[in-house]
């Protein structure tokens, strides 16, 4: 650099650090302006993103399943051409069903719940630019969805709505390192604090010095003051290891979430929540099972006289009253 | 750089933005995620003067801090790109043009790329984000640089046509 080169530059250097500094300042004292410019990127690009995802998620498959045809080359032009269509139809089949599997286990907790929920398709994933973990969704603030909302999947929490627009959001999913949520262990009602460590492994720190945690223990959403921003009830997880400490206060623990972050295709945000907590703890399990109660009968005795083989040949007794009939429920595991 | 060099530069990185934020974000990588959108900016500044890398790091870094899924304030990618851009105005003078070497200048972009994100994750630190464990952080910022390094072979050539496309005469 010549002298004169170098100073332009250093001075440069400097206003630029400066306007950059300016700037995170402005943000941190919570000025709209940079607020809003993120706002208006995220209504620019939430368009893109859906029509990107919908047409990138078939095509993504449609491309692994093309790639299997290298040893068909034999294969008549006709053929070809009419194979990848089929191809192509049933991967985009597929996704559907996928998606609608998970649309089914999503309303089926909501409904166990007794949530009102608003389903939402996953059309964005955090960008890898930054260290935060979230997902973009297609409902937005026309759907009635709004921030600190809790989200949900088919097997249980996944976080938090961070911002909205009008249609879509996006989520402060649940590992991401600032997200804290209260739990409640199912098994002996002790509540504590839930944090994402950035990866899928979750920290467990339990408030009740008395309280125990054992290994295999589920937990659920304590709930919030007016439900914001989480509901009461929502399954999270279930603690994988216990870290006792001799200098620590209270327990903590290491815990495996019910949901697959990485695996997220529809997910339901709780846009209303039931007056009362569940009583009963919910536990994903999408398929219910039907259990049969059965009350004993009186023993049927035998009567009859010997056949020339000398075996009795038995004359079922039918009970005079039968007893009430069998009660049949629909039992949650 | 003349304005509309600035012009057509904050496009460009808004259409990688934009393609970063939609389609590259939707695939899972293994070990960590890849930002094509910081290979790319590191790819710029790199390419500039000295001034030119200054002025680029700071306007990418603009156009990353739009970023909606961002947890960082307003500014700080900027000022990560910033002096991004001036480590690499003041090193071009002692590495002398690795531009015209394309392995030393897809290396220098990678440790660029793990170089802007571990000092995002400094600057958080400073200004009290939380950013999960350090180890994990430091695979982000590796990883990043791996990918890169796998990466740019493809993307540089398009990326340096573009902007011999961009310059204007007197620039060339």
């Amino acid at each position: 650099m010549t002298q004169g080169n170098g100073n332009r530059s250093r001075l440069l250097l400097v206003i630029l650090i400066v306007t950059a500094l300016f700037f995170i300042t402005l943000d941190l004292r919570g000025v709209s302006l940079t607020k809003g410019s993120r706002t208006v990127s995220q209504t620019l690009l939430a368009p893109v993103q859906k029509t990107v995802s919908s047409v990138f998620s078939p095509i993504g498959r449609f491309f692994n399943d093309v790639a299997n045809f290298g040893n068909t080359k034999s294969e008549i032009n006709r053929l070809k051409s009419e194979n990848s269509a089929l191809k192509s139809a049933l991967v985009t089949n597929s996704d559907i069903a996928a998606q609608l599997k998970q649309l089914k286990g999503v309303l089926d907790l909501a409904g166990r719940g007794q949530y009102k929920v608003v389903a939402a398709r996953v059309i964005g994933r955090g960008t890898s630019s930054s260290f935060s973990q979230t997902i973009t969704i297609d409902v937005g603030s026309a759907d009635g969805v709004s921030n600190n909302m809790t989200v949900a999947s088919e097997h249980g929490l996944v976080g938090l709505v961070k911002s909205v627009t009008r249609s879509s959001s996006i989520v402060l999913l649940m590992n991401d390192p600032t997200f804290k949520v209260g739990i409640k262990i199912t098994r002996s009602q002790s509540v504590g604090v839930l944090s994402g460590q950035g990866n899928d492994i979750y920290t467990l720190v339990l408030l009740d010095p008395a309280g125990t945690i054992r290994v295999g223990d589920s937990l659920v959403t304590n709930g919030s003051e007016l439900n914001r921003p989480f509901v009461p009830g929502v399954p999270i997880g279930q603690v994988t290891s216990v870290v006792n400490s001799s200098s620590a206060l209270t327990q903590t623990a290491t815990v495996k979430a019910y949901t697959n972050l990485n695996d997220l295709g529809v997910v339901s945000v709780v846009v209303g929540a039931p007056k009362t907590a569940p009583t009963v703890p919910i536990v994903p399990t999408p398929i219910p099972t039907v259990t049969v109660l059965v009350t004993p009968t009186p023993i049927p005795t035998i009567s009859g006289s010997p056949t020339p083989g000398g075996a009795a040949s038995p004359t079922p007794v039918v009970p005079q009253s039968t007893p009430a009939p069998v009660a049949t429920s629909n039992k949650k595991k | 750089m003349s304005p509309s060099r600035i012009l057509s530069t904050i496009l460009f990185l808004f259409l990688v933005f934009a393609v970063q934020e939609s389609a590259v974000s939707l695939i899972h990588f293994p070990v960590t995620g890849f930002s094509l959108y910081v290979a790319v900016a590191i790819s710029l500044i790199a390419s500039e003067d000295n001034n030119g890398s200054l002025v680029m790091g700071f306007l990418s870094g603009i156009v990353l801090d739009l970023s909606p899924t961002s947890n960082s304030p307003f500014g700080q990618w900027a000022l990560v790109f910033t002096v991004i851009g001036y480590l690499f105005a003041v090193n071009k003078e002692s590495i002398a043009d690795f531009t015209s070497s394309p392995i030393t200048f897809v290396l220098l972009v990678a440790v660029g790329t793990s170089a802007a994100f571990a000092l995002d994750l400094g600057f958080g630190a400073l200004l009290g984000e939380e950013n999960g464990s350090i180890k994990h952080d430091l695979i982000i910022a590796l990883g990043n640089g791996l990918w890169t390094i796998i990466f740019a072979p493809i993307f540089l050539p398009g990326l340096r046509y573009v902007r011999r496309f961009s310059l204007t005469p007197k620039e060339r």
